[in-house]
């Protein structure tokens, strides 16, 4: 059973999707794997990180957008999350991903983001976001740059401390299908 | 863009409405959690931890079915308190938990929502009988826990501090 009102997206390999009970346990692995976790805010117990799903859902209710979870077609499994993030205290909205141990290595965080960012500026009808990414997690600014998304500043996020903030392209800087062509 | 489509029952009391918390609720759940008096509940905390407790409250009620409500004057909608229940992970089973926002205490109103709510729960979630985790110095909740019929069960741990847990009457001895 859906725990938001997400509504479901697709991609070559891909199904964003809502947040469901059998995320929950992959969700959590997640937030209490110090290292992967590292660049996203790591908790150091189940409590905290049931707390913090229980917040992803709630920013559907509160917004009407948030993290959606990105599920992989071909083993119907969950891989990540991605999606807009915009809680009380952060700078705008942002488009976040994470990719679950395992589902690395394999452009999810790439085809997810992006179909993320599709969406937000097609259906939500925003016409910017960022990334705020911690220094020195590389494969994330990696990722944004690949994205099209360029450093803009930084500044002091209350719970990161010191992040680089990108600016992703606009929705009239991409091509119809939310490609970024003119990037690569 | 608020968008509360989480299902939450709606209950009227005498004096007071219990509906679910939204983000307009946000100043006076964060000067709440600004205060000392919010130690007892997991405060004090920032103005954005404030607005993470809403957001964590509504994912509340669809991860589990039941959850916290905000309880509001019934003339003014102006907030009073926060009461409901709260099965987190780490919590032995569900918990009825109340608290009152800045300058609404001494007029019963957290006996007149907890009643609302622990009866509602009894009847509409299977929830009878329950528990409420109150920490050994917060005398005012023992006291309010014992008005209501709740009696001390035993002495636990919830996330490494010390509780005294109550066990409250099932509806039918209430």
């Amino acid at each position: 059973m859906p725990l938001t009102n997400a509504p479901t997206l697709e991609t070559a390999n891909l199904i964003l999707r809502s947040h469901e009970a059998r995320d929950i346990e992959p969700m959590i692995a997640f937030l209490t794997d110090q290292e992967r976790a590292a660049g996203f805010g790591a908790y150091d117990n189940r409590h905290d990180a049931w707390r913090w799903v229980a917040l992803s859902v709630g920013h559907w209710h509160i917004h009407g957008y948030g993290y959606f979870t990105i599920e992989d077609k071909a083993s119907g499994q969950p891989a990540g999350f991605t999606g807009i993030w915009n809680p009380d205290g952060w700078p705008e909205p942002e488009i976040g991903w994470v990719v679950f141990d395992g589902f690395e290595g394999r452009g999810v965080a790439f085809e997810a983001a992006a179909r993320a960012r599709d969406w937000a500026y097609s259906d939500l009808g925003f016409t910017t976001l960022t990334s705020n990414i911690v220094p020195g997690n590389t494969r994330s600014v990696q990722l944004a740059e690949r994205l099209g998304a360029w450093f803009e500043r930084q500044y002091q996020n209350a719970y990161m401390g010191t992040e680089m903030l990108y600016r992703h392209p606009g929705p009239d800087m991409l091509d119809s299908d939310g490609g970024i062509e003119a990037y690569t | 863009m608020t968008r509360i489509t989480v299902d939450i029952p709606v209950i009227e009391t005498d004096r007071l409405i219990l509906r679910a918390m939204q983000e307009t609720d946000l100043d006076v759940i964060a000067d709440f959690f600004a205060d000392d008096r919010s130690s007892f509940v997991g405060g004090p905390k920032s103005r954005a931890d404030s607005w993470r407790t809403i957001a964590g409250a509504l994912g509340h009620w669809m991860l589990r079915g039941y959850g916290m409500w905000l309880a509001a004057e019934r003339a003014t909608d102006r907030p009073v308190g926060g009461v409901g229940f709260l099965f987190p992970e780490g919590w032995d089973e569900p918990e009825l938990g109340w608290h009152l926002y800045n300058g609404h205490e001494g007029k019963g109103y957290a006996y007149e929502a907890a009643i609302a709510a622990r009866t509602h729960g009894a009847r509409h979630f299977g929830l009878d009988g329950v528990i409420s985790y109150i920490a050994p110095d917060n005398t005012r909740s023992a006291a309010l826990a014992r008005r209501m019929g709740a009696t001390l069960e035993r002495q636990g741990t919830l996330l490494g501090h010390a509780v005294d847990v109550y066990r409250h009457p099932t509806q039918e001895a209430a």
